[in-house]
Order: C-alpha cells, then structure tokens, then sequence
C-alpha cells in the first residue's frame, strides 16, 4: 500500500521535475562557472551530464540529498552519479588528481564525502581551499617535530581518581563557539584538553607535536605544511582527516554558529589558504609573514563527520550534544547534572596516552566540576576536601584564611605553593579616556598618573607580594621595554603637572582649581568590586595631590558597557593576556578603534585631531587614543615580519604610550599561587615556565596512597609528614 | 503648625508614662545629636591647635595645609602626627585631638605593620578595630549612624507627605477619585522595589557628588514604598469625614483643603505615629540591605551595610567588625522597636474610644 503511494508520489513529481529541468536548461543560472580552465575543452562533451548533475545539486539543496538522489536514478538510471563514492577510485591515480572538483565535476577524493552544501562552500571560496597532489609539496623543507624538546610532565605520574574542581556559574551550553560558549567552562573542553596541529612548548620558544607529527615553514615564511599523527583519532573514533582542516573554515565562517568575533578572526583575510595534499599532509597560508606562524595557524579540526553541515539548527541541536573531541576527556550529556556539576571522563584508550608530551598528562580518570556561586563558600568546600585545590592569590586567603599555621596546613594534609612563572599577566591598569575633559590635557593626565599611589596599595593591601606593572606590554620577554618604569606617585610631580594644566589653587576642601573654578575632580569607574579597598585607598591618596576622584563601582556587564560605549572618564579594568610571542597595540591603541573616521582622514595637517569626529564604540580602544604617529608605528608593526625589528617596534610603542599617558599601570603578580590536598602530585619544578593555573597543563596526579594516609592521620590527627607542605618553586623567579 | 487636639495631648503624656518606651526614644534622640555633633568627638581633625600664639579651630571649616603649620606638604595636616612633633619640639605648641582621632574615609597607614583588619585595641586609639584598608571601625559605625537615621528620618517625612496627600484625597473624596485612584496606587505598588533601585542606581550621573547620589537614593527608594501608607490613610480619613465636625466645617463653608488638612489630619495623625517607628527601623534596614548587596550608597561613605558585607566576608580573620556593627544594628533597632511599641500602646483607640 505504502510502495504503491511513494511510486505514484514520484510519478507526479517526475513530471513536475521535468518540466523544471526543461525551463532550467534555459536558465543560465543553473550553470556553474568552471573552475579548471585546462578541462575548457572537454566541457563540450559532458553538458548534458554536467546540466544533469547541477539541476540534482540544486534540487538536493531543496528536497534533501536522499530524495535528491533517489530522483535521479529513476529519471537517469544509466550514466548519472551523484556521488564519487559510487565510482570506483582508482588510489594510484587519485594521487595525481588535483583540484577541488575534476573535470566531470566530481570532487576530489580526499572531499568526496563532503555535503553539497560545504561542496558549494568550497568551490566559491575555491581561492582559499585547493587541493593538489603530493608531489607538489615543496621538497627543501625543513621539518620539525619538536624532538629537540623536553617534556615537562612527570614519568611518576599515575592514572586514576577523580579530580573535584568548581566552577561559578553552570555552563549554558556544551558547544564552544557561538552564543554563551564562552563561559569559564570551556577551557575544559578545550584550553586544557583538545589537541591542536601544534602546542606553543610552556618552557621555550619551541613547539611540541600535537595532531601533527611533523611541520615545516614554507619558503614564503607564511605557508606552514603539517603532517598529521596518522594515529590521530576523536574521542568516536573516527580519525582526524586532512579534510577536517577544510571543514574548520567552513564551519568558523558559518554565520549559524552565530560568532562573529570566530567569522572574522577566521576570516580568509588572515587565513588565506589551505592545501591538502594527501589525507595526511596539508598545508595553511597565513596573511603574514608573522615569527609565530606556526602558532597561529595551529588550529583544531572540526569533525565534518558529526556535524556534516551547518543549518539554522545549529545552536539548539548541539547546546548539550557536545563534538567529539581530540583530547583526554570527554563530556557527554549523560554525565551534566543540570545546574550542579559536570563531569568529564577520561578516555581510557585516547590515541596520545604514550605519545611525548602528551604522555604523564590528563591523569585524573574523571574531572568533577561542580557549581558553586560563591567564592567564600568554595573556599569552605575546599577545607572540607570536597574540591581538591584552590587559588590563593588574593593576600586574605594566603596569610589569614589558609595562614601557615592553620591545622591543615601544619599538619600537612593542604599543600600551599608559590610558583614563580613567567607570562603576560593580565593588564591591571587605569585606562585614561583622553577624550574626556580635563584628561584631553596631557599634563592633567601625566598629573594623575603621579598622583595614584600604587606603591601604597602594593606594600599595604597586597603585602609587598604584587609588582608594579610597568609598561603597556608587561611579560613579553624581549618584546618588552625594560627600561620604562611607571610614574611613581609623587605629590610634588603631580602638582606641578597640575599646575601647568591651569589648576593652581587648593580649594576649601584642598582639591585644587583652575581659573574658571572648576574643581580637579575625575570618576574612576570599575566593574571589579573585589578591589573597591585598592580604589579606596587611590581616592584617599589623591587627595594630598589635590586631587577628587569619584568612585563608581558597578556590575561587570553594566562597567563593561560603560567603558564600551566610551562614557567613562578612567576605568580600571584588565584584559586576560595569553602566551603570545609579541603584544598586541592596534585593539587598545590605533585611532581606528577610537573614531570613525578611517586613517589620517581624523588628523589636521599638523597632527591634531579634527573636531567633531565621530566616537566608535565597542573597541578595546578604552583610552580612545589617536596619535597620528602611533597609528603609523603599529601599522608598520602589523606589516612587520622581521623579529628583531618588531622587537624594535614594540619598545618604541610602549615608550609613546607611555609618554602619551592614557595607560596607568598596575600590578602584576610575577607567580601563581594555589593550595591544594596533598594527595594531589605535581613534577619536580611543579609545572612549565608559563603556567597561569593548576588545571592549566594537567601534569599533576591523585596519589591514592597518599590519599587513604591523608585521611587516617586527619582521623588520629597526627601530621601527615615532618617536611612543611609550604613550598616555592623558584626556578623561574626573574 | 497643626494645633494638637487635647486627645493626642493625651496620648503623647500617656507614653511619656511607658518608661521603656520612653527613655529608648531619649537615648536614641541623644545617639543622634551625638552623631550630629560627630566632627568634635570621632574626626582626623584636631579640636584645637596652638601654633606659634595663636589659635586654631579646624574642626569644621576650610582645609588647612601642613605647611600652616610649619610641615613641608601643602595638603591636609595630620594632626595626630602634627601632635607628636609638638610634644617632641616642646616649643610650647600644642594639639587637643577628639576622643577618637580618626575619621571615617581615613586609612591609618602609619604603623609598618598595618596591613589591614587590626584588632580593638586602647593603645592604637580603634576601639572597635579597623577594617580591610585600616580604616576606624568606630568612626566608620558612627558616620553610618548619622546616614542611615538622617535617610531614615528624610524617608519617613517623604513617603508620609505623600501618603496622607494621596491617601486624603482619596479618602475625602471618595467615589471615582477614589476608585481611580485606588487602582493606580496598586499598580504601582506591584513595581519590583529593589530591581528599579538597582536599575536606577546603576544609570546615576558619576559626575554626581556623594550627597546628590545620597538624596537621589532617598528619592528613588520613596518613589516606590509611598503607597503602603496610603490605604491607611485614606481608610482613616474615609472614617472621618463621617463625623460630625467634617459637616459642621463643610456648612461654614471650609474648602476641602482646609477641611482635609485643618480638621481632618489631626485626627488622623495618630494612626499615623504609630506606624512612625516601624517605618524607620524598615529604612535602616533597607539601606544596610541595599549597600550590603552593592547598591546602596556609594564608596566610600561609612555605611553600615558596606561594614556588614565586609563583616561576613571575613568572619574568622576580623570577627570585631561583625560583633560591633551586628550589636549596633540591634541595639538601634531595638530601641526603635521599643519606642514604636510604646507609641502603638499609647496611641491605642480602644483606650480612648468614645463609642465603647
């Protein structure tokens, strides 16, 4: 009954379709442009076939790839194929075949499997996707595969246990691009665990082997081939394929991933080109000729197998269907308890276990991230050995709350660990909006940066622990300026400066005045009410220099759209850094991301800035400085390949900046700190140079020995051994 | 000035009979005054200084530079230091500091080793300790006395002038005004109170001083608590303009504002006292609450609620912060609960009703 229904159903249907196939012969639409101009010649003799097979095309992106192909086998059963895989391929040949689609229009092997849709995608991007033979790649390569260095995990490592962590808020989706993906939770999924083609090494300058086995610079300096680990699996098993690196592209430009900010960092203006060459060699043209290429096109690849194509669905298809993944652990929908924890499984036959560098690391067999919305109340969890570590950056928790004298601590059952690091710390600092009256005045500016009492705070509150930050680009090794030193608090300095803006007199109330009477009163406005105490104190202080500072402390969000629509007048505020080779000034300092108005188009001929111009908002230009021969200078930077020169560069912008004075510099802090259950095991030097956090690495593992005797000596409440659980690493103290 | 009928007269000597309630309402009146008067017992500014003949008073008035005084810097004076370096000198000037010679913003940094949350302690001069940036809990508790009960106090007198108005006339006049009136009143009592403060609170001009931000505070926060009183009001005032004097006044030909607020509110004013106290002991405890949760007054005016969240942020490592401003915060309330039981028993109808 059914049989007879779908039969008469396609017979309706094959008449209404040949009557399209009639008028779509004549529409020129329909045709697709050619893409190898050698296979011009032989076009003539395929029309038919080739009108056929784009009609199906069309229809498939309309009915469905199933409905499409069924149709086509009964209106042309004989000579029509809509997929290579119906062919037999001949493998030997296959190798020489090159180009996204052959001269019948049939894919190339290695994307055979591909969608129509992503088919499409890469054909009209054909300049950014190619495919061509192996014997095109370059011979004189140098390849690497980071056998020169070391591994930093510890061959005493053991597998086993659980690792209890904790997090703020219950992550609002498994994903990790697109709307609410990026929360505090993903770096579980993907920081701390997915495999990239290569890692940036945490102790050297080098790289070490990810999901590829070998890579090589191209002559061009921008274009890096990789050889992929033939091992290389997801977490379904299925292997990592050249044509994942394709399917990446397609899926970051995609707008139903609804991410901007992945579509343009991802954009094919600084990710040029990819090449596949076999179904283990590809390689990836990156914009620039940049020192860190090799980092920066070290992407993840995208299981095109699980996702196959994008639609409209995406967002709520795939909010708790996590991707497989190419690293240790795994979170899968069974294991979210809604609203109260998360746990990620170990695999337990994950392809890189005994690979260097790999190996000694994800220890743990399950992670256990639960929600706790309160750090204090975390921190109580953690006494009681609920959560196995915990921060302790903040000086209350290390001297007062977790001092070394409290029982855990003497007794040893929490170990509490200073470890010296070396990495960008993230950019503490007051952010001047030299737009704003009376900041637009350099020497007020230059004023209020004498008039901030920094050293107060970092010998008082902090305890001496913190350093000044110094420059705009702190932590960047040679790339910093090491002879610039933040502007000291000075209330000499500071009047002075004052004075020469025009604020001579010292008010009634001792903040001074200018001429017209207007007081020298500035708002310093910040979404962080963890440090109201550190404002406090700059408030108090200013006041000596004649200074008023207004406080305004608000919700992140509502700071944060404040300081982006530019109505504040100084905000103190950090960006995260992450370990990067050079610093970044073109976000927070080229006058692109201050006005509208394009380039010099802003300036008058003798550099200053025209009136009336347009503010822009939404940058991270929160100092809206726009200084003509600054905008020069990090445009030469950008276009700079040269490492000694950009080393040049930087020194130099971090010197206008800093003579410009929009930027004052906080703190930094030049370790990490954490306390820990001492049944947590971490290697000799307790982890790599650039580690910002525990978890970050994962080289440390749960001693169950160590454990059960932790938990017996509580019992007896004797010490757990004679050593004190205090310790510093100080192998990286600069 | 409203003349008070001999009835209240009577009622206010009746509670004056209640001593407990009476002699909280006397201790509270005087912790005020002295809250008022707070610059001369809890200040950074000396009383009085003696410097080379002659006199000065700093206390209230302009700032004074330390190089008036012979120091080297020409911002505010220190005068606790200045008073050691004339002991030292001995040049025959001198410095009388007050009680406690901290003021609320001020952190004493001097010691080396203060480093934030020093204990109670005689020698130091911070009866109460210091908080996290080594400012004077006592000062700090008193200062945010003289707030919250002035706010209070500001808080009562507007939502009352807006509930009797509001309440009168709906009240008086009755019918659609009433019944209009009436819908718009529940209407804006279902507004979230504590979302719009944090709305409002948050888009407030920085460029504001502290005291606007304070009164703008106030004001928001009448905006959306008048209506309570309101039913009350006018239920009264309904019961009223029943009697006979209401008519008398009509026939003479009083206008009806003349009526509502020559005849009407003196009777109607007790009900009013007797939800006074409650009143304020509810708008000391919103405004702790509110500057628990952040949204209160801004940093860094001494505020209780800004003490108490740094109180239960650190129980263990500064529990003097907890224990004296819980025990103010009881002890006021206490004592406002008491006046307002002794105000709700001396005010009580059944006392005095003629028709029992």
């Amino acid at each position: 009954m059914n049989d007879m229904k779908i039969k008469k159903f396609f017979k309706t249907l094959k008449i209404a379709f040949a009557l399209l196939f009639l008028i779509g012969c004549e529409n020129p639409k329909l045709k697709q442009p050619r893409e190898n101009p050698s296979a011009q010649e032989e076009e003539n003799l395929h029309t038919s076939n080739k009108i056929d097979r784009n009609f199906a095309r069309e229809l498939a992106r309309e009915f469905g790839k199933e409905f499409a192909k069924e149709f086509a086998r009964q209106i042309n059963p004989s000579n029509f194929s809509l997929h290579a895989d119906e062919l037999p391929v001949d493998t030997n040949e296959s190798n020489l075949i090159t180009g996204l689609i052959d001269a019948e229009g049939e894919p190339h092997p290695l994307i055979k499997h591909c969608s129509e849709d992503v088919l499409e995608f890469y054909e009209k991007n054909a300049d950014g996707f190619s495919i061509l033979s192996p014997q095109q790649i370059p011979v004189n390569l140098n390849w690497q595969d980071g056998s020169n260095e070391k591994e930093f995990s510890s061959p005493d490592a053991e597998r086993g246990g659980t690792f209890h962590a904790y997090m703020r808020d219950f992550p609002r989706t498994l994903r990790t691009i697109g709307p609410d993906a990026n929360g505090a939770f993903r770096s579980y999924l993907l920081d701390n665990n997915a495999v990239s083609l290569t890692h940036a090494h945490p102790n050297s300058d080098g790289y070490y082997p990810g999901l590829a086995s070998a890579w090589a610079v191209g002559g061009d300096g921008r274009t890096v081939y990789f050889r992929l680990d033939p091992n290389a699996r997801f977490s379904d098993g299925n292997l990592v394929k050249a044509s994942d690196y394709f399917f990446f592209f397609y899926f970051m430009r995609s707008k139903h991933i609804q991410a901007p900010w992945y579509n343009d960092f991802y954009g094919k203006d600084k990710f040029q080109k990819v090449t596949l060459y076999d179904e283990q060699t590809l390689s990836i043209t990156f914009f620039k000729a940049k020192p860190d290429v090799v980092e920066r096109v070290s992407i993840r690849p995208t299981p095109e197998h699980f996702y196959s194509e994008l639609g409209g669905e995406y967002l709520t298809k795939y909010q708790w269907n996590p991707e497989p993944t190419t690293g240790a652990y795994m979170a899968s929908p069974e294991n979210v308890d809604k609203g109260k924890s998360v746990t990620l499984v170990r695999q337990d036959d994950w392809w890189a276990n005994d690979k260097p560098f790999f190996r000694n690391r994800f220890n743990p067999d399950e992670i256990k991230v639960s929600v706790i919305r309160d750090n204090d109340k975390a921190f109580e969890v953690f006494l009681k050995g609920e959560i196995d570590a915990f921060g302790l950056a903040k000086t209350d928790f290390w001297y007062e709350k977790l001092g070394n004298d409290h029982p855990l601590v003497r007794n040893g059952y929490i170990s509490k660990v200073t470890f010296f690091n070396q990495a960008p710390p993230p950019s503490y600092a007051l952010r001047i909006n030299s737009q704003k009256p009376p900041l637009d005045n350099l020497d007020v500016r230059i004023g209020f940066h004498h008039a901030m009492n920094f050293d107060l705070v970092l010998e008082r509150i902090f305890r001496g622990d913190f350093v000044r930050m110094n420059t705009v680009a702190d932590g960047f090794g040679e790339r910093s300026n090491p002879d610039l030193k933040a502007r000291e608090f000075s209330v000499d300095k500071a009047v002075t400066s004052f004075e020469k803006a025009g604020y001579s007199t010292r008010g009634k109330d001792g903040i001074l005045i200018n001429k017209k009477g207007e007081r020298l009163s500035i708002e310093i406005m910040t979404g962080y009410k963890r440090f109201e105490d550190v404002l406090i104190v700059l408030k108090e202080e200013a006041k000596k220099a004649g200074l008023e500072i207004k406080l305004k402390v608000l919700e992140q969000t509502a700071a944060w759209k404040m300081a982006n629509e530019k109505n504040h007048q100084v905000v103190f505020s950090a960006f995260g850094t992450f370990v990067e080779l050079f610093p970044r000034f073109w976000e927070p300092f080229h006058s692109d991301n201050s006005y509208h108005e394009k380039g010099d188009l802003k300036y008058l001929k003798n550099g200053t800035l025209k009136s009336g111009l347009t503010t822009k908002t939404s940058t991270n230009n929160f100092t809206q400085t726009a200084v003509r021969e600054l905008d020069h200078l990090i445009n030469l930077y950008r276009e700079e390949e040269d490492f000694a020169k950009i080393t040049a560069i930087a020194h130099r912008l971090s010197q206008m900046i800093h003579d410009h004075a929009v930027w004052v510099p906080a703190w930094k802090k030049p370790w990490l700190r954490a306390g820990y259950w001492s049944w947590l095991q971490f290697p000799d030097d307790w982890g790599p140079k650039e580690s910002t956090d525990y978890e970050e690495f994962q080289v440390f593992w749960i001693d169950s020995q160590q454990k059960k005797k932790i938990f017996e000596a509580m019992k007896e409440g004797k010490p757990i051994s004679d050593q004190s659980s205090v310790r510093e690493y100080k192998k990286y103290k600069k | 000035m409203i003349k008070l009928n001999p009835l209240t007269q009577k009622k206010l000597g009746r509670f004056r009979s209640i001593k407990r309630g009476f002699w909280s309402f006397v201790v509270l009146v005087l912790l005020y005054s002295f809250s008022i008067a707070g610059e001369l017992f809890v200040n950074k500014r000396a009383l009085i200084v003696s410097y080379e003949g002659n006199l000065y008073f700093p206390t209230y008035g302009d700032q004074i530079s330390g190089k008036q005084f012979g120091l080297e810097y020409d911002y505010e004076a220190n005068y606790r230091t200045l008073q050691k370096k004339f002991h030292q000198e001995d040049l025959g000037n001198w410095v009388i500091m007050p009680i406690v010679p901290f003021d609320p913003y001020e952190m004493d940094y001097e010691k080396d080793e203060s480093t934030g949350f020093s204990p109670p302690s005689w020698k130091t001069g911070h009866f109460c300790g210091t908080d996290k940036t080594e400012r004077d809990v006592f000062a700090r508790l008193l200062y945010g006395f003289r707030i919250a009960m002035t706010f209070s106090l500001g808080y009562l007198l507007l939502t009352y002038l807006i509930a009797i108005c509001a309440g009168s006339v709906m009240g008086y006049f009755g019918g659609k005004i009433d019944m209009l009136g009436l819908r718009l009143v529940e209407i804006w009592a279902n507004v979230p109170f504590l979302y719009m403060v944090i709305i409002l609170v948050s888009v407030m001009p920085g460029w504001w001083g502290v005291g606007w931000q304070v009164s703008s505070l106030l004001f928001i926060m009448v905006l959306f608590s008048w209506t309570g009183m309101t039913y009350y009001i006018r239920a009264a005032v309904y019961k009223e303009k029943a009697r006979d004097y209401v008519s008398a006044a009509k026939v003479i030909g009083a206008g009806s504002s003349r009526i509502i607020f020559r005849h009407l509110l003196p009777n109607v004013i007790s009900t009013l006292v007797t939800f006074a106290p409650f009143t304020i002991a509810a708008a000391i405890s919103s405004i702790t609450a509110l500057d628990f949760l952040g949204y209160g007054l801004p940093p860094p005016t001494p505020s209780w609620g800004e003490l108490l969240k740094q109180a239960v942020g650190n129980l263990k490592t500064a529990p003097w912060i907890v224990i004296s401003t819980v025990t103010a915060l009881v002890l006021t309330l206490t004592l406002v609960t008491f006046v307002g039981e002794a105000v709700r028993e001396a005010f009580d109808p059944k006392k005095f009703s003629t028709y029992e």
